[in-house]
C-alpha cells in the first residue's frame, strides 16, 4: 500500500470555516462599497432620478388644462406611471454604466485574475458580485422610489389623487427597485461578456436609448410592439396598468425583462467558465 | 502497512503535457513536470519561452488546449480554499487601481473565510503598513510588487508560485524576496519562481527548470545545470564557490536555439 503524502508545514492561518457563497458574497460587498465609482454612480442615480420626477410631474400638472382629453385621461389613470417612469428611465443610466464598469474595470485593471484564483470555479463569483450589486441596487432604488411617490404624488395632487395605501401604487413602488437591480444585472451581464468597460458602456446605452427608437421605425404595430420588448421599454411595469398607450401589462413587462437577463446571464456565465484571462 | 516514502509523494505542482496555442501558435508544448516542496525551484527561459502562460495554466486561469496540470494532485479549481493552498504572484498587477491595497487584501480573506487580522499581518510582512490605506494605483511599480506578495501569502500557502518578483523591487527589496523564498522552502513549502536575472537564480534557486518556446530544455539543480552546460575548460578553471556565476553562460549556451527574440 502506498500512502500519499504531502510535505507537512505549519501553516499558522488556517481558513476560520470551509468558505462558501456567504463568504463570496462578503467579498464582493467589500470590493463593491470600496470603489468610488459605486458612490458616485449611485449619488447621480438619486439624483437624477428624483429630478426627473419633480420635472416631469410639475410639467404635466402645469400643463394640465392644455392637454388633450386623452392625456387627460392618461394622467388620472396612470398617474403612479406619471411620478415612477421619467425618473427610472433616466436613473437606469447610471446604474447600468455601474454595472459594466463593476465587472469590466476587473478585466481592464487585471482585478480579475485575483478574484478568480480566490474563487477558480468563477461562477459562484460572478453569481456573489451580481447578488451582491443587485441587492444595494434595490435598496437605492426603494430609497429613491418612495420619496419620489409622495413628492410626485404632491405635486400632482390638483388634478389626480394617488394614495400609497392604493396596491396598485406599493406594487409600482417595488417595481422601480425590480427594474433598477435587473437593469442593473443586464448591465452586468454584458460587460462580463464583452470585458471592456468602453465597449461595454456603449453597447449598454446602444440597447437602452438607440434601439427602441430605432425599432418604432418599422411599420405598423410590430414596431410598436419590439420597441416596448425592449428592457427599456419595460418600465413599463412600474405604471398602473391603466394607461392605453402601452403595449404590455406590467406583469408583462417584467416578465419580458427578465427574460433578457435570462439570456444575456446565462451567456455570461457560460463566457466566464470557459474564456481564458 | 503504512509505509510513505519519497517516491509516492503527491508533487506540489504537476504538468502533465501542457500544451497550449493560441491562434496557431504553440506557446507551451507538451510540458511534463513536477515542483517538489521543501525548495525554491527556478523556473527560466528567454523572453517568450512560455513561463507565464505555464503558471497561469497551473493557477487555471487558462485552459490548456492539452494535458493536465495539478496542485497536490487536484486541479486548481478543484481546491476549496485556493489561497490555502497556494498564493500567486502574477507579472501583471492583479488588483483594482481605485481600491486601497487593505481593501484589496480584505476583500481576498473574505473569500477565503481567513481571519481579517491576517490582513495586517501580511500587510505588515511585505512593509506596506504605511501605505496600506492609499488607492494602489498611486502605488510605485515596487509597492505594486510588495502588494501581490501581501496577497501571495495571504493564506499562508503550501505552494507559492512567483512570476518575476524582484522586478522593480530596490537592492533591499531583492535581498529581502530571496530571503524570503529561501526561509519558505525551508519551512517545508514548495517555491516556483520565474526570472530573467541569472544571478539571482544562481543564489537563491536549488532546481532549475528550463523552458524555450514552449518545451522543456532541463530539469535538474542549480549546481547540475551548471555542470552539464558550461563550456567543460571553464567549468573546471572555475573555482567551486563562483562556479554559480557561470549559470548565465550556461543559460545562454543551452537556450541559443530557442531564444525566439533577439537583438541582431
Amino acid at each position: 500500500m502506498t500512502t500519499a503524502t504531502i510535505a507537512r508545514v505549519e501553516q499558522s492561518v488556517r481558513p476560520t470555516h470551509r468558505p462558501g457563497f456567504t463568504d463570496l458574497m462578503r467579498s464582493e460587498w467589500t470590493k463593491l462599497k470600496t470603489l468610488r465609482s459605486t458612490w458616485w454612480s449611485l449619488g447621480m442615480m438619486i439624483f437624477v432620478s428624483l429630478g426627473f420626477t419633480i420635472a416631469a410631474c410639475a410639467v404635466y400638472t402645469h400643463e394640465f388644462p392644455t392637454l388633450d382629453a386623452a392625456t387627460q385621461t392618461q394622467f388620472r389613470q396612470d398617474t403612479i406611471g406619471l411620478i415612477l417612469q421619467p425618473g427610472a428611465q433616466f436613473a437606469q443610466l447610471a446604474v447600468c454604466v455601474l454595472g459594466v464598469l463593476l465587472i469590466a474595470s476587473e478585466y481592464s485593471t487585471g482585478m480579475i485574475r485575483a478574484t478568480m484564483l480566490a474563487a477558480p470555479r468563477r461562477t459562484p463569483a460572478l453569481l456573489a458580485k451580481a447578488a451582491t450589486f443587485a441587492g444595494l441596487v434595490f435598496v437605492v432604488a426603494e430609497l429613491v422610489a418612495i420619496p419620489s411617490f409622495f413628492i410626485g404624488s404632491a405635486i400632482t395632487s390638483a388634478h389626480a389623487t394617488t394614495s400609497i395605501t392604493d396596491l396598485t401604487n406599493v406594487r409600482a413602488i417595488l417595481a422601480f427597485g425590480v427594474y433598477m437591480s435587473v437593469m442593473g444585472l443586464i448591465a452586468l451581464a454584458i460587460g462580463t461578456l464583452l470585458r471592456h468597460p468602453a465597449a461595454g458602456i456603449s453597447l449598454v446605452l446602444a440597447l437602452q436609448f438607440v434601439v427602441p427608437g430605432v425599432l418604432t421605425l418599422i411599420p405598423g404595430s410590430i414596431g410598436k410592439h419590439l420597441s416596448a420588448a425592449t428592457p427599456s421599454g419595460a418600465s413599463v411595469m412600474m405604471s398602473s396598468g391603466h394607461n392605453a398607450s402601452n403595449v404590455y401589462s406590467p406583469a408583462m413587462a417584467l416578465l419580458i425583462l427578465l427574460a433578457w437577463l435570462a439570456v444575456l446571464g446565462a451567456a455570461a456565465l457560460t463566457s466566464i467558465k470557459k474564456r481564458d484571462v | 502497512m503504512t509505509t510513505t516514502v519519497a517516491n509516492h509523494r503527491v508533487p506540489a505542482v504537476e504538468a502533465r503535457g501542457l500544451t497550449k496555442s493560441y491562434g496557431g501558435k504553440t506557446v507551451v508544448n507538451d510540458l511534463t513536470f513536477s515542483v517538489q516542496a521543501g525548495r525554491v525551484t527556478g523556473f527560466l527561459g528567454p523572453n517568450g519561452a512560455g513561463k507565464s502562460t505555464t503558471m497561469r495554466l497551473l493557477l487555471g486561469l487558462e485552459r490548456p488546449d492539452s494535458g493536465e496540470a495539478l496542485i497536490e494532485g487536484r486541479p486548481y479549481a478543484e481546491l476549496s480554499a485556493p489561497l490555502s493552498h497556494v498564493g500567486a504572484l502574477l507579472e501583471a498587477k492583479a488588483f483594482h487601481q481605485g481600491r486601497s491595497a487593505r481593501n484589496h487584501l480584505l476583500a481576498l480573506a473574505q473569500s477565503q473565510a481567513l481571519p481579517a487580522r491576517r490582513v495586517d499581518e501580511v500587510l505588515d510582512i511585505v512593509g506596506l503598513n504605511d501605505a496600506a490605506e492609499q488607492r494602489a494605483g498611486g502605488y510605485s511599480l515596487g509597492m505594486s510588487q510588495r502588494l501581490g506578495l501581501a496577497a501571495a501569502l495571504l493564506g499562508d500557502p503550501r505552494i507559492v508560485l512567483l512570476d518575476e518578483p524582484v522586478n522593480g523591487l530596490d537592492p533591499e527589496g531583492i535581498l529581502w524576496i530571496r530571503n524570503l523564498m529561501k526561509k519558505l522552502a525551508a519551512q517545508g513549502r514548495a517555491v516556483l519562481v520565474s526570472s530573467h536575472l541569472m544571478n539571482e537564480m544562481a543564489v537563491t534557486a536549488d532546481h532549475l527548470l528550463v523552458i524555450g518556446q514552449g518545451r522543456l530544455l532541463a530539469d535538474c539543480t542549480t549546481a547540475e545545470f551548471i555542470e552539464r552546460h558550461t563550456d567543460p575548460e571553464v567549468y573546471a578553471a572555475t573555482p567551486a564557490v563562483a562556479r554559480p556565476a557561470l549559470l548565465e553562460e550556461a543559460f545562454m549556451r543551452l537556450t541559443a536555439n530557442a531564444v525566439q527574440y533577439a537583438a541582431r
